[in-house]
């Protein structure tokens, strides 16, 4: 134990040997609380648990703070804290990116910028090279460095949207939580933004933080005052590693390109490759045959090279199509639509209609439901591959039912897709909302998959309206639109 | 369950009042109507298809019956590698054969050539028991007693079974004691055979028992020769408690039961009487439904109608269907058919065979089937590929023009000529060669015509096509069947 604190007394040491300005730093950095709510897709109607959290933040600007999606999300109030002042400033989040994890806050209270010093950006680090974290590791008032090397290099799953995966440094300093949205820094540079790691059961000495080609581009993004979110090829590829696959596919033998295996008709790539292309370049980088592509010294997924695209930005590919050499060229001119299997941060949308809860399928309501239905699961996780979109938007479950004479005998329903209402498809929540609200006599609804109509008699749902509302303490009936999009009109 | 047995005895040998319900036969008294059935299996592996698991020796007890017949259930003898027959108080053996076995019913018929070996045991009767009755489980002690556990017959229900079908089945609540040999206990009644215990949960004292009605039904077809097996209507359906439904279905108020048709199986005996979907089914021959399914019952009151047509008829009966469709009364006729596993599209359960199977190049070809699913373990719903057992769930919605099988790549051997393909599995294979593929049968005739000396495998999903090379391949069977020492690369009788 004694020579454990002696270690990590020279760690702290070495570190003040290297930057002898462990208190620049501590201008630079505050102490981020968060008081949220988080919305129950069981009742979500409510305004949500209460729960909160605290990480780290610093100066990415001289009046700007930059932490993590994950630190503010849900955020009902922010407070930040500087060391040496005893203050709680009020903050408020900007600009937030849940598929890459960052988000950007202000602070209006000037006193709070006094004596404060933004960190300048650098680049990817070596692998080997040490690095320093920074931050407020398990809630501590104090700040804490914790020091280590940069281990590996990769694309790897953000987990605070779970969809999402884009570079990723893993590094041996211990990251805990309170550490979340903290700098690593390296030669008096941010080259990271710590934020997630393992607990110490699946894996020790390994954390993660966001690189600066992902912090650049979050910050690039917003220059125009709107986050646009990445965009994405979004379609699928498989190695040419097979010496008959590729021979089959009249390709040399110089260890180059990747066969396209899909391209739905969402993907911006639409139209423009096909499956059954061979991709041999991306912006004049060779493509490798396991998919990867030499980017600034990295060998990195061929992803990478759009990650690194804005909306609007072009990329180009040189393509072998039956047989012949083409080029193809593909415009980024919207993010990827369909975002149901990334963590939501909305309120979460439902209709209660008869008693009867509807609401949009998306991972939150998976991980909330754990249903048995495995129809369900196969729509959640074949949505895009198998293309459902073109007959739907949105998955609409039936995900419960509020018991009431009215609908005493419909518990066979719970877990069903819903096909249409009145004959006419349901292709998302909005469209069963308005088959609702459209007057008829009853309601038959079809559910996918062999079964019976669910019939409503809108004599019997007018009487047992506000019985149910009441009952139920269903505050609103239905949340249709996410917020995001709402601001956007 | 049966392995519950053991657990179950420490639980409860120290009460009293069980005691009072066991009561000991000496088997010197007389012969007993019960032998020990000793059944050595062997299930085939259907991950690996072409080999089989260990085998497994199990003592169990069989009920003797007329004809010199001994009666277990099907479980017992699944996968059948030796069986034998043993006196009670142990000693004596002599080989024996399955004579009849019906894995849905779950029950199974052994002879044994050793015609003495029976000789002067009691055969037991089979007859039917009531709800309430003090039924008797028999047990064997080490020493060849009889040791007979009672209690009440609590229900009779229909229910589903091991492998597929729901058949009607007698629960009983008794507190059995742990025994060596506890499969397939008999159940007796007044000195009559009422059932084989199937399934007992050592913690509620419940018992499932196959009852008389289906032993008798089971019986009486193989005395024909020719086993048809339990017949079948094949439609889904609905309950029509719904007053709602009641009135959309346009049922007429003097009907007062009924059931919703949602659907009806391809080429079933339902479909071919020309039975819809939005059909009100409504009477079986005279025999009306009531809003849950159920019908009058001589012997059993209100129960599922599916008793009526799989155990009441044989296969071969016609049935009259009253049904209510758009309001107007009709009349249908069907016959009633076996459904053989074989024509699901994933088979319920594949027994006694072996996997079908082809291996080409290192990629290992297998035909979907709830067997395949369910070697991944008793919670199989969780750990088998989710996209399979989908597939399996909605087999019936997979292909409009009938069932066929669904062949996918369960995983691959990595040989030489599968580098780059490792990881692939759990893919669904649509064509070889341009060639759809109906089932694995067709495998081997596609894989005839290689183009430009490349076969082309088309799957369902990414990377939705690879190639192999034909000539690469058939060089180097030998090596991968040798490397892997595989018996053979494929099966597919």
């Amino acid at each position: 134990m004694t020579r454990r604190i002696w270690l990590a007394a020279a760690s702290l040491f070495l570190v003040q040997a290297a930057f002898a300005q462990p208190n620049e730093i501590r201008k630079s950095l505050c102490r981020i609380n968060n008081t949220a709510q988080e919305f129950n897709y069981r009742v979500p109607w409510l305004p949500g648990q209460m729960s909160g959290g605290s990480g780290t933040g610093w100066l990415v600007k001289k009046d700007r703070l930059m932490t993590n999606a994950h630190v503010v999300s849900n955020a009902k109030l922010l407070t930040v804290e500087k060391e040496n002042d005893p203050k709680k400033y009020v903050a408020t989040v900007e600009f937030i990116a849940h598929d890459c994890d960052l988000a950007q806050l202000k602070v209006e209270d000037p006193d709070f910028w006094k004596d404060t010093k933004p960190l300048e950006l650098g680049v990817v680090p070596e692998i080997e090279s040490s690095v320093s974290v920074y931050g407020y590791p398990i809630g501590g008032e104090r700040m804490s460095v914790t020091k280590g090397i940069v281990s590996r290099i990769d694309f790897r799953t953000y987990a605070h949207s779970v969809m999402d995966s884009h570079l990723c440094i893993q590094i041996d300093a211990a990251i805990n939580p309170g550490n979340s949205g903290g700098p690593v820094m390296q030669g008096g540079k941010v080259v990271g933004v710590a934020f997630q790691g393992f607990s110490g059961d699946v894996a020790q000495n390994t954390g993660y933080m966001i690189p600066t080609p992902v912090i650049g581009h979050f910050l690039k993004d917003i220059e125009d005052g709107h986050y646009d979110r990445y965009v994405d090829l979004s379609i699928g590829t498989f190695p040419l590693l097979n010496n008959a696959h590729r021979r089959a596919l009249k390709l040399p033998e110089d260890d180059r390109g990747v066969v396209v295996t899909s391209v739905g008709s969402a993907s911006v790539c639409f139209g423009k490759i096909k499956p059954g292309d061979v991709l041999l370049k991306i912006n004049d980088l060779d493509i490798q045959s396991d998919g990867m592509v030499q980017l600034e010294g990295e060998r990195v997924q061929m992803a990478e090279v759009a990650e690194r695209k804005y909306k609007g930005d072009k990329v180009s590919f040189d393509v072998q199509r039956d047989g012949k050499l083409i080029s193809a060229e593909v415009t980024f001119d919207r993010a990827w639509p369909y975002t149901h299997q990334a963590t939501s941060y909305e309120p979460p949308k439902y209709v209660v209609f008869g008693g009867l809860l509807f609401q949009p399928m998306n991972r939150n309501l998976i991980m909330t439901y754990q249903f048995v239905n495995p129809r369900v699961f196969h729509y959640f996780a074949h949505f895009i591959d198998e293309e459902m979109y073109k007959e739907r938007d949105e998955v609409v479950i039936l995900t419960a039912l509020l018991p009431d004479p009215i609908n005493t005998y419909l518990d066979e329903f719970r877990e069903g897709v819903v096909k249409n209402v009145n004959g006419a498809a349901v292709r998302s929540l909005k469209e069963l909302a308005a088959a609702f609200a459209k007057p008829a006599d009853e309601y038959v609804l079809e559910f996918e998959g062999a079964g019976r109509p669910l019939v409503l008699l809108r004599a019997d749902i007018e009487v047992a309206r506000e019985r149910i509302r009441g009952r139920y303490n269903v505050l609103k009936e239905q949340h249709l639109e996410d917020e995001a999009t709402q601001e956007a009109r | 369950m049966n392995r519950n047995l053991s657990k179950a005895m420490h639980r409860i040998s120290f009460l009293l009042a069980l005691l009072l319900l066991v009561s000991s036969v000496n088997a010197a008294d007389k012969k007993l109507s019960v032998v020990r059935v000793n059944v050595t299996t062997q299930s085939w592996d259907f991950h690996h298809p072409w080999g089989k698991r260990q085998p497994v020796t199990r003592r169990a007890i069989g009920a003797v019956l007329p004809g010199a017949r001994v009666l277990v259930t099907a479980e017992l003898v699944a996968n059948l590698t030796y069986l034998e027959l043993e006196t009670p108080e142990g000693g004596r053996k002599v080989p024996a054969t399955v004579e009849a076995v019906d894995y849905e019913a779950n029950l199974a018929v052994i002879k044994t050539d050793a015609a003495e070996f029976l000789a002067g045991a009691p055969e037991l009767e089979v007859a039917e028991s009531a709800i309430g009755d003090m039924l008797s489980v028999w047990q064997l002690e080490n020493n060849g007693r009889l040791l007979v556990t009672q209690g009440p017959m609590t229900t009779a229900e229909v229910a589903a079974y091991p492998v597929d079908g729901a058949f009607l089945i007698y629960r009983m609540t008794v507190r059995l004691q742990g025994r060596e040999s506890s499969f397939t206990l008999p159940v007796v009644h007044d000195g009559k055979l009422t059932g084989v215990l199937m399934g007992y949960d050592a913690q509620s004292n419940n018992a499932n028992i196959i009852p008389a009605p289906i032993i008798r039904h089971f019986l009486k077809d193989i005395e024909g020769g020719h086993y048809a097996g339990f017949p079948r209507i094949s439609y889904a359906y609905s309950l029509t408690r719904d007053p709602a439904l009641r009135r959309f279905a346009k049922i007429p108020t003097d009907v007062t039961g009924g059931v919703y048709i949602t659907d009806v199986l391809k080429d079933g005996p339902a479909e071919k009487a020309g039975l819809l979907k939005g059909d009100v089914l409504f009477a079986v021959d005279d025999s009306p439904m009531d809003q849950d399914g159920n019908f009058p019952d001589d012997a059993y009151g209100q129960i599922s109608v599916g008793h009526l047509f799989n155990t009441h008829h044989f296969v071969g009966d016609k049935v009259k269907l009253h049904i209510v469709r758009g309001g107007e009364r009709k009349e249908l006729e069907a016959t009633l058919t076996h459904r053989h596993s074989s024509s699901y599209v994933s088979d319920p359960y594949i027994i006694d065979h072996r996997p079908r199977f082809v291996i080409v190049g290192g990629l290992i070809l297998q035909e979907l089937s709830r067997q395949y699913l369910k070697d991944f373990g008793a919670d199989w719903l969780r750990r088998a590929p989710e996209r399979l057992v989908y597939f399996d769930r909605v087999q019936n919605e997979l292909f409009k023009d009938g069932p066929r099988k669904l062949v996918f790549l369960s995983r691959v051997l990595p040989t030489s000529a599968t580098v780059g393909y490792e990881d692939l599995s759990s893919l669904v294979v649509k064509k070889i060669n341009g060639v759809e593929l109906q089932s694995l049968d067709d495998v081997p005739k596609a894989l005839e015509k290689p183009e430009n000396g490349f076969h082309k495998i088309e799957f369902e999903e990414d990377p939705k096509m690879i190639y192999l090379d034909a000539a690469e391949i058939q060089k180097t069977e030998r090596m991968v069947q040798m490397q892997y020492r595989l018996p053979t690369l494929k099966f597919l009788e």
